[in-house]
């Protein structure tokens, strides 16, 4: 037995030796002069617009966070190509298997979803592994609204109701547990979304396994649709960009990493932490509601079950924690590379591929792809962020 | 006037008993040696003050005001900061950020508070840290690591500051000038104690030294007279002895 564990050790040691110096040879011979490359070819653009972002590192910089000239380019070429989506969408989808705006507005969906999920357990470090109950009172309340109130009402009513559904379950959540620490917030949060799955499948008054279908879609023009979901993406992003670079977000990583210390600040921890979760849970319910009008349909696979909450960890993770932003992207990713460039396979093989992607992504690039990008774009004239 | 009244403090873990009806009043203006030998309950002491432990029985009140069972951040609140023996900055931020932190106002409104760079220089200055602001924790020595630790502590603006063996790990030089720059902090209108479990940095700094021992008041007195108490000297005698 010990001679087995033995050997075994040994293979492993070796084998995991032998890809540290195959990853160090990929490292030293290809990614370093193609990124010596890409700087070299980078660097004339990023001084070309070095003067525009100054301008907006004076002016908006102390609010959003300031930006090198290429970071500034990249960030502008993103918003405007996400505008514009709509018009160029459909030429280069076909390309890509069709249905990119499809893929695009669900993308600016989970966008939202990481992105609340980022502002609280990024940002704090309080992993919450229940985030798809926020989007699931919200999607729920919607449906019963619908079906058991009236069906004709506006979506601003069932809209924001659903919105306040999403903030109280948050405060439920969030209210008993902020204080514990260690692992306990997290199982909390895990089993709490376990409870609501069982709640929604068990009776048939909450709609059963098959769910709701009654509340209607937004729309069924692909370019209208787009436009719901990415607009309010967009402005999300904006505030929680926003609220992350400022104070709060400053505290918020400090709870991640010295939780004592903030209190001897003189700072309230379990008051930043429940602002965090309210601040998260107010998009989330945003988010479940648009996806009611993006599917139609409100049942516990595409609103609760715990999976949607792993998702949302998993985009954030690869578009890199704790910068808003970096779940954005990751979402877009995530979401192109399951609808679109793996549209050929299964179900089962693309998530396969896709949860393969999140293991390497926190091997190799713990601190997300997106991050390790935006750092990059920052220092193509040698000065690093 | 007693700034700080600790009055018959008890805290116990368990069946363990770490402090043992102690008492302690610091007046404005006063340095107070805290010593005693290792696991003598000097650290427990400031935790209970400061809202990290609950305490077992007793009571603290600082300018009058009950602050047993406040919250850490409460007590800070009022004007009572403590500098851990441990230093624990948060690596991420520069030093220059890590002071700000403790700047930032207690609300969730307060999004773009918080001290100006020139206030941080100056909380930075009054320990001789202001040319390290933009340097990261990680890249400093040891004695500049603990002169953040106290520049954070000043930085929540403290009317009585806890310092916890401040004097840990410094040579003999680092001593003498943080010794100099805790006596101007004193000329400065601060109220101090300090923690250490020998006299070594002390004997020159406080006005009074108090003794524990195994959680109970032992001696208190000037240096001088402590460093001829019989009974403190045998407290140490099992120790490293009184330097």
């Amino acid at each position: 037995m010990i001679s087995t564990i033995l050997l075994l050790g040994t293979v492993c040691s070796t084998v995991t030796g032998r890809l540290g110096r195959v990853a160090g040879t990929l490292r030293r011979q290809v990614l370093w002069p193609v990124g010596r490359t890409l700087e070299r070819l980078l660097a004339p653009i990023d001084r070309v617009l070095d003067p525009v972002a100054d301008g907006y590192n004076r002016s908006l910089g102390p609010y959003f966070g300031e930006m090198s000239g290429l970071q500034f380019g990249v960030i502008a070429v993103s918003v405007a190509g996400l505008l514009t989506a709509g018009y160029w969408a459909p030429m280069v989808g076909p390309l890509l298997g069709g249905g990119l705006l499809r893929t695009l507005a669900l993308a600016s969906i989970w966008a939202i979803f990481a992105m609340s999920w980022d502002i609280q357990s990024g940002y704090t470090g309080y992993i919450s592994f229940g985030h798809s109950a926020l989007s699931g009172a919200a999607g729920y309340t919607t449906a019963l609204l619908i079906v058991h109130v009236d069906p004709t009402l506006s979506i601003w009513v069932t809209g924001s109701v659903s919105v306040l559904a999403a903030l109280v379950v948050g405060l439920l959540i969030a209210l008993p547990t902020l204080r514990l620490e260690g692992p306990y917030f997290s199982l909390i949060t895990f089993v709490a979304v376990l409870l609501f799955y069982r709640l929604t499948t068990a009776f048939s008054s909450l709609g059963g396994i098959p769910g709701f279908g009654q509340p209607d879609v937004f729309t069924w023009d692909p370019m209208l649709r787009y436009y719901y979901m990415a607009i309010p993406m967009l402005l999300i992003a904006l505030a929680l960009t926003f609220m992350a670079r400022s104070n709060l977000g400053m505290i918020l990583i400090a709870i991640r990493e010295n939780e004592p210390a903030v209190s001897a600040a003189g700072l309230n921890p379990t008051k930043f932490k429940l602002w965090s979760f309210m601040l998260s849970s107010v998009p989330m319910g945003i988010g479940g509601v648009l996806l009611v009008g993006f599917t139609g349909n409100v049942d516990p696979s595409t609103f609760v079950v715990v999976d949607n909450s792993i998702e949302m960890i998993a985009i954030a993770v690869i578009g890199g924690m704790s910068s808003i932003l970096g779940p954005l992207g990751g979402a877009f990713l995530f979401e192109v590379l399951n609808h679109q460039v793996l549209h050929g396979y299964s179900t089962p093989v693309r998530y396969l591929f896709l949860w393969l992607i999140v293991l390497f992504v926190l091997v190799f690039a713990r601190d997300g792809l997106f991050r390790a990008i935006w750092h990059r774009l920052g220092a193509v004239r040698g000065e690093s962020e | 006037m007693s700034v700080l009244e600790v009055d018959n403090l008890t805290k116990t873990f368990g069946g363990l008993v770490a402090v043992d009806d102690f008492s302690l009043e610091v007046d404005e203006g006063e340095i107070v040696g805290l010593i005693g030998p290792n696991g003598s309950g000097k650290s427990t002491v400031f935790n209970c003050i400061m809202g990290l432990y609950d305490v077992t029985d007793g009571e603290i009140r600082f300018n009058g005001v009950d602050i047993t069972s406040d919250s850490t951040h409460q007590i800070v609140a009022k004007g009572l900061s403590r500098v851990s023996q441990e230093s624990n900055p948060i690596d991420l931020y520069s030093v220059s950020e890590n002071i700000r932190l403790f700047t930032l106002p207690n609300s969730i409104r307060s999004l773009h508070g918080g001290a100006s760079d020139e206030e941080i220089r100056e909380y930075a200055a009054r320990i001789d840290i202001e040319d390290k602001l933009h340097e990261m924790p990680s890249e400093l020595p040891h004695a500049d690591v603990r002169r953040l630790e106290i520049a954070k502590s000043l930085a929540t603006e403290p009317e009585l500051m806890l310092l916890d063996e401040p004097f840990a790990g410094m040579n003999q030089a680092e001593i003498g000038e943080l010794a100099a720059q805790i006596e101007r902090f004193r000329e400065d209108g601060m109220t101090m104690v300090v923690v250490d479990h020998n006299m070594g940095g002390l004997m020159e700094l406080v006005d009074r030294v108090v003794v524990l021992n195994n959680g109970d008041f032992l001696a208190a007195g000037t240096p001088a007279e402590i460093a001829a108490d019989d009974a403190v000297q045998e407290a140490y005698l099992a120790g490293e002895g009184l330097q």
